[in-house]
């Protein structure tokens, strides 16, 4: 039985015994290789599920939407590796409890769809030390050294041209499953905190309050860049971000499901350098 | 015999249009993005694409647009009303369905208050549609009752050559037919084939579905749940929609000095209907993915008699989750009735 099929039938056992309220995973997309989110309430739908290497979307998402958890009732949902990831640093920010999220696990490499052993958070301990020391996609690291060989000023120009794009749109927001705020800072209008215009200062407003927001708390699913209708890289930006927190503080976000929150908690060994 | 534009004559075209005093603007590919810019070469141009992402709305109805500047000192109030800058422009290879949005918005932005803005920009410019030679999955122009050469919105229409060297060229507005005067000593007149149309298959029956839209059963149907359950909530599809045109005004400033500016904004927000109570009339996506649908293809027609959408498709071609008019408006038709 091939990993879709297994997966199926096993969502099928989950729902028609009740362990589980719902299953978030893959369907068929509007093209032969788009795959669209899809909610399994019964056995009979968990057959339309779908799992092979287009299922690229990080579902984690969905976990922190709408209030879908508040039940107490549990959820499975099929992630990757960075969404296990991404999952770890939602338990360790305290908004979804492990006990709650029955894991189907896979990963995609070479076009090829394996089994991710382990159905709880907790039999995913070993992956989030290799996911640390793995090394970021060459496409990504290749772009960002580039970008840090422009110098400031060059990096300002690139980034303005990058941002004129920005409409404002917010897909990347909505894609990702860190920013689970209730009210976001940009829809806090009383007073209107940051500007909604998309000129520049606008559009760069946006995009480093996110990027801040975001610092070491950031999965690197890409869930935002493919998001964006209008192509900015926001890969880069939280490649950045990430490298950053790893090199202050030797910290690595949603390598396990207990770690503190590294800008939400503070140690008396913590460098002060930036008191004067 | 035809009137033909030859592809090796563009650039003599876009000299004389800037000697008559228009900026040329045409679909290009610029930091990763592609979108309506001004160009001085035919170079410059991407016609082979499909469609651009952004559409040429943005070139009507700006995302953000100052409308006054204001400045208050210790004895005088001053204001001052902004306008966009007169300024003559040609949208050369506008795509059938964006050309249409314009036309389809038009109403709305007269309606009871002539928007000086939108129609400022829209008289100073001249509209240069270019038959479609391709369609991708998302092209839906047919459903919504246009195709891809449809004139709507068109001051003049270009109908690739078979050979791919050239347009046949026919105008259908007077300005059109202005513009194709200034350039009258590049056209030749010529035989030359027209090349075939793309296919665009039906994807869903509007009339149907309008159908079901305008019984009020409906409006609280187990469908709209159903249907927008995936969605994220972002405003990409209403932003790239060539018709949406929803906005907020917002002052941006201090207590001394400030502009006012018209912002787009989107019927996917839950902050869009928000109240100042903090009540929200649409306080679910899918009572928000309802309101779109509705908007486009019951309220819009009723009012000004024509559907909110031109079948462009860009709502599910870069929809982050799938989602669309299309996948919503198929599943309509297919309800059981």
């Amino acid at each position: 039985m091939g990993i879709q099929e297994q997966y199926r039938s096993e969502a099928a056992e989950l729902l028609s015994s009740g362990e589980v309220k719902l299953v978030i995973g893959f369907g068929a997309g509007s093209t032969a290789d788009r795959r669209r989110p899809l909610f399994a309430r019964t056995p009979e739908e968990s057959e339309k599920l779908v799992l092979d290497q287009n299922c690229i979307a990080n579902l984690t998402t969905y976990l922190v939407a709408g209030g879908l958890l508040t039940d107490g009732k549990k959820v499975a949902v099929f992630l990757k590796p960075d969404g296990i990831r991404s999952l770890n640093i939602l338990i360790a920010e305290s908004q979804v409890k492990a006990e709650q999220v029955v894991i189907f696990g896979f990963a995609i490499e070479n076009n090829e769809v394996t089994p991710l052993e382990g159905r709880s958070i907790s039999d995913f301990a070993k992956l989030g030390e290799k996911l640390r020391t793995a090394t970021p996609p060459p496409s990504v690291q290749e772009e960002a050294e580039r970008l840090e060989a422009m110098g400031s000023s060059g990096r300002f120009e690139y980034w303005k041209e990058q941002f004129s794009k920005c409409i404002k749109c917010y897909a990347c927001r909505q894609a990702c499953p860190m920013c689970y705020c209730r009210r976001c800072i940009v829809d806090v209008n009383q007073p209107q905190w940051v500007s909604t215009s998309s000129h520049t200062l606008g559009n760069f407003e946006w995009n480093l309050v996110r990027a801040f927001h975001l610092a070491g708390r950031c999965a690197a699913c890409g869930a935002c860049d493919r998001a964006c209708p209008v192509n900015i890289p926001l890969r880069l930006i939280n490649y950045r971000m990430g490298k950053e927190v790893k090199e202050a503080f030797d910290y690595f976000a949603g390598e396990s499901s207990d770690q503190n929150p590294v800008l939400a908690s503070f140690r008396q060994d913590d460098p002060e350098t930036f008191i004067l | 015999m035809t009137r033909i534009l030859p592809k090796n004559k563009l650039d003599d075209c876009i000299a004389a249009w800037q000697k008559a005093g228009f900026s040329v603007l045409a679909p290009v590919q610029r930091h990763g993005m592609s979108s309506f810019g001004e160009v001085q070469k035919a170079s410059e141009m991407a016609l082979d694409l499909i469609l651009t992402e952004r559409t040429i709305k943005d070139h009507f109805f700006p995302q953000t647009e100052p409308l006054i500047k204001y400045k208050i000192s210790k004895h005088d109030i001053d204001s001052e009303t902004m306008t966009p800058p007169e300024r003559k422009r040609i949208f050369f290879g506008v795509r059938p369905c964006d050309a249409s949005g314009l036309e389809i918005d038009d109403p709305l932005f007269g309606w009871d208050y002539k928007d000086d803005y939108w129609f400022r920009r829209r008289e100073n410019s001249v509209i240069v549609s270019i038959a479609c030679s391709e369609a991708d999955d998302f092209c839906m122009c047919t459903s919504v009752k246009l195709s891809p050469d449809s004139t709507r919105g068109a001051d003049v229409m270009l109908r690739p050559l078979s050979g791919g060297n050239g347009w046949q060229v026919e105008a259908i507005s007077e300005r059109g037919t202005a513009l194709c005067d200034t350039v009258s000593s590049l056209l030749q007149e010529e035989t030359a084939q027209a090349a075939p149309l793309p296919r665009v298959d039906g994807k869903f029956d509007v009339e149907k579905v309008m159908e079901w839209l305008a019984d009020k059963e409906n409006f609280e149907s187990r469908f709209w749940k159903d249907i927008s359950m995936r969605c994220i909530g972002c405003g990409s599809c209403t932003f790239l929609c060539p018709t949406c045109h929803c906005f907020d005004i917002q002052d941006e400033g201090d207590t001394y000095q400030g502009i006012r500016r018209k912002n787009w904004d989107s019927c996917s927000f839950a902050l869009f209907t928000m109240h100042t109570s903090g009540h929200n009339p649409r306080n679910a996506q899918s009572t928000r993915w309802r309101q779109r649908i509705m908007h486009k293809f019951n309220y819009y027609q009723g009012k000004f008699g024509v559907n909110s959408c031109s079948g462009c498709g860009r709502c599910t071609r870069q929809c982050p989750v799938d989602m669309g008019i299309t996948e919503t408006l198929q599943a309509i038709t297919n309800l059981p009735r």
